[in-house]
């Protein structure tokens, strides 16, 4: 961009790039209407629900100085869904009553070998529906009356997903991070939003991250340290006292202490997660853009505990939330820098394909 | 004149333009020309604070953004909005969601009625392997003291002289049931026939399964256990996996009470009373409070006794009919001991 380029061609500097301005008194009707509609069609409406809650969140979600606009349609989500069914049913079929007739036939050998392979090819499987995912949800976002998408199929992403959590898990999950940050680059860098190509990083993929997650294996100690401290120590003697009533007493504190381990855990993992996406996010950038992506631990902490009493307080009618919620907090917790040539903004040339996001429905994964 | 915004779907950069009404199409001009846009192939898009946005169905990314208030020329020729997607927004919220509510009820209810529907169209070719199967399990179970099963069969031929096929058999389990299974086979645990304290009151148990089998009630119940595995063993598939819990086959209320009712019209056709059923009806309810123990319980939960079945089979006794004994002493002696005096009992 030069000097001469008028100013109405080109995007300001902004403080906060990405702003969501939507609010759950007005997204309520949404929530509520979709509610209706998906349990009197048996929960064949919840394609056009999704389609209507996205078309309420991208509207609301500012991007510098334009709103976005989702314009996928819930017909296309419905065949996608179809689609896969197709493909899925057979499989499941297979696995219930195919196995077992073959085992009954004394080829328990030949069982077990498609076992396996099925297995595989189930893992594989889920690796395509989340870049495809991806993909849909790109290709249907608009800006500036521009679009994203990408002309890969996902089928060698599919196979190094599958290849890269495969090594992670001989090497006992030790490589767990490094996969997941070498897929996600692999990823974002086969999208693009109109011309542009999403720019991934490429520093070293697990710097930064190893402190966190080797936390995650130090939960044990973590956990025992932590239940010594609070002289919950006696759940280990458990069973020396016969004394009901200091039974029942050991029995409430090693209850506590199990919820304990799964609270610690999850705060371990969600730290980790934290610093994750702040990493992978923070490394991106699209033409002349950067991206970062601010949520700590503690923001995160904050979401999950608030996603649990919005469901438990309205007696699960908080789960027509968890979208809102979902995107809410990636709109508030990104930010983006840089300005944009609107002029140079051309039109997204890559192919819109209409498989939708069946496959990762089916597997219940989202896109990010 | 009205002034919009519009993108063009080429470019993000965002152009002033004006709109008029030209023959019936909407004309945008800008500075590079004007174009025309049929109605036809205007979608709405969403609606803004204080703007309207459209977009054309043949060029993705197009986007006119139309400050409201509309001129009412130019309205006429934009689409209305859309808020629940495609014939919800023809009809209105509340009358598609009583329609989908009519379609659903529909819908359940065709579910549950689907193997009442089905029943009669499963083979009987996979019944009889059902059974077979299922008789197979029970192994060197069956009794056959002498005289028991000749008791047994002439009772079944009493009572049910039309129904062709039926395998009666007792087994030597110390449980008081009884059960229909495919392919006309009956099984009657052998406690059941010691807690009988005459033949009359066993025969309407046993009549009550003939009337299972007779009204398809297992098929009924195989479709709604088995479901899809039943129609791949239709097309040849394997018995044997699917044959484990089906002796807890239970049947709709309903199929319950046409059971009693057939089973009252077979023992009063073979002039047999089926006043003492109730009785021996009396005397399960009864044993759930006082003995407690499971044995008794075990009729009770695949055939629940409601007090208006043994008055059923009270009231089903006709006056004035000359009922006769359902087996003479000899052969119900013969038939309660056909466990005790099996000569090949292993135990």
């Amino acid at each position: 961009m030069d000097e001469t380029t008028p100013v109405d061609m080109k995007t300001g500097e902004f403080a906060d790039g990405v702003t969501f301005h939507g609010r759950w008194q007005e997204f309520l009707p949404i929530a509520l209407t979709n509610l209706l509609l998906i349990i009197v069609t048996l929960g064949i409406y919840r394609f056009w629900a999704k389609t209507r809650e996205r078309k309420y969140l991208w509207s609301r979600t500012q991007f510098i100085d334009e709103r976005l606009e989702w314009a996928g349609t819930g017909k296309e989500m419905f065949i996608g869904f179809l689609i896969v069914m197709a493909i899925f049913v057979p499989i499941l079929l297979f696995f219930q009553f195919g196995l077992q007739a073959l085992i009954l036939r004394g080829q328990g050998v030949l069982a077990s070998v498609l076992a396996i392979g099925l297995y595989l090819a189930l893992f594989y499987l889920a690796g395509l529906a989340l870049f495809r995912a991806l993909r849909y949800r790109l290709s249907r976002t608009y800006w500036h009356g521009i679009r994203g998408g990408s002309d890969d199929g996902g089928w060698s992403y599919a196979g190094s997903a599958m290849l890269k959590y495969i090594i992670g898990f001989v090497t006992l999950g030790f490589l767990v991070p490094w996969a997941m940050v070498k897929l996600w680059r692999e990823r974002w860098g086969k999208m693009s939003f109109g011309p542009y190509a999403f720019e991934p990083g490429d520093g070293p993929a697990v710097q930064g991250l190893i402190g966190r997650y080797l936390l995650i294996y130090a939960t044990p100690v973590l956990w025992a340290i932590l239940v010594f401290a609070l002289g919950m120590g006696t759940i280990f003697t458990a069973g020396s006292n016969p004394d009901p009533r200091v039974m029942a007493g050991m029995m409430g504190t090693f209850f506590l202490a199990v919820i304990g381990f799964y609270a610690l855990f999850s705060l371990v993992s969600l730290a980790y997660y934290a610093v994750f996406m702040r990493k992978v996010v923070g490394e991106m950038t699209l033409g002349n853009l950067s991206f970062a992506f601010n949520a700590r631990t503690m923001d995160w902490v904050k979401l999950i505990l608030g996603n649990i009493a919005l469901v438990v307080f309205t007696l699960g009618f908080g789960i027509m939330y968890l979208g809102y919620r979902h995107w809410s907090f990636y709109v508030r917790h990104l930010e983006v820098q840089g300005e944009v040539d609107l002029a140079a903004l051309t039109q997204s040339t890559t192919r819109i394909r209409s498989d939708a996001e069946g496959l990762a429905d089916a597997f219940d994964i989202g896109a990010i | 004149m009205t002034n919009a915004w519009l993108y063009d779907g080429e470019s993000a950069l965002r152009r002033s333009v004006t709109l008029g009404v030209r023959d019936g199409t909407l004309e945008i001009a800008g500075e590079d020309g004007e174009t025309r846009v049929a109605p036809a192939d205007l979608v709405f898009i969403e609606s803004r604070t204080e703007e309207r946005v459209y977009g054309r169905k043949d060029v993705l990314g197009w986007r006119l953004g139309v400050p409201e208030p509309v001129a009412d020329e130019i309205a006429a020729l934009l689409p209305n909005a859309a808020h629940y997607g495609g014939w919800i927004d023809r009809i209105g919220l509340w009358r598609a969601s009583a329609i989908g509510l009519a379609v659903s009820a529909a819908v359940l209810f065709a579910v549950y009625q689907l193997p009442h529907w089905l029943a009669p169209l499963v083979p009987d070719r996979v019944m009889k392997s059902y059974g077979d199967a299922m008789v197979g399990d029970f192994g060197g179970k069956f009794c056959a003291g002498p005289g028991g099963q000749a008791a047994l069969d002439a009772l079944t031929r009493r009572l049910a002289p039309n129904v062709k096929g039926l395998n009666v058999r007792v087994v030597d389990l110390p449980v008081v049931n009884a059960a229909a299974l495919p392919g006309g086979n009956i099984v009657i645990f052998n406690e059941l026939l010691k807690e009988a304290k005459s033949p009359e009151e066993f025969s309407g148990v046993l009549a009550h399964e003939i009337a299972h089998i007779e009204h398809r009630d297992v098929a009924e119940a195989m479709v709604r256990e088995l479901g899809l595995g039943l129609v791949l063993t239709t097309l040849g598939g394997d018995v044997a996996g699917n044959v484990h819990g089906l002796l807890s086959l239970s049947y709709s209320r309903g199929a319950e009470g046409a059971a009693d009712a057939e089973s009252i019209a077979m023992m009063n056709r073979a002039r047999i009373s089926p006043a003492p059923t109730a009785g021996f009806f009396e005397r399960l309810a009864k044993s759930e409070d006082v003995i407690g123990g499971a044995d008794m319980l075990v009729y009770l939960s695949s055939h629940p006794v409601s007090k208006g079945r043994a008055a059923a089979f009270r009231k089903g006794a006709a006056k004035g009919t000359a009922y006769t004994p359902a087996l003479s002493r000899d052969e119900w002696d013969a038939l309660v001991d056909i466990c005790h005096n099996d000569p090949d009992r292993q135990d």
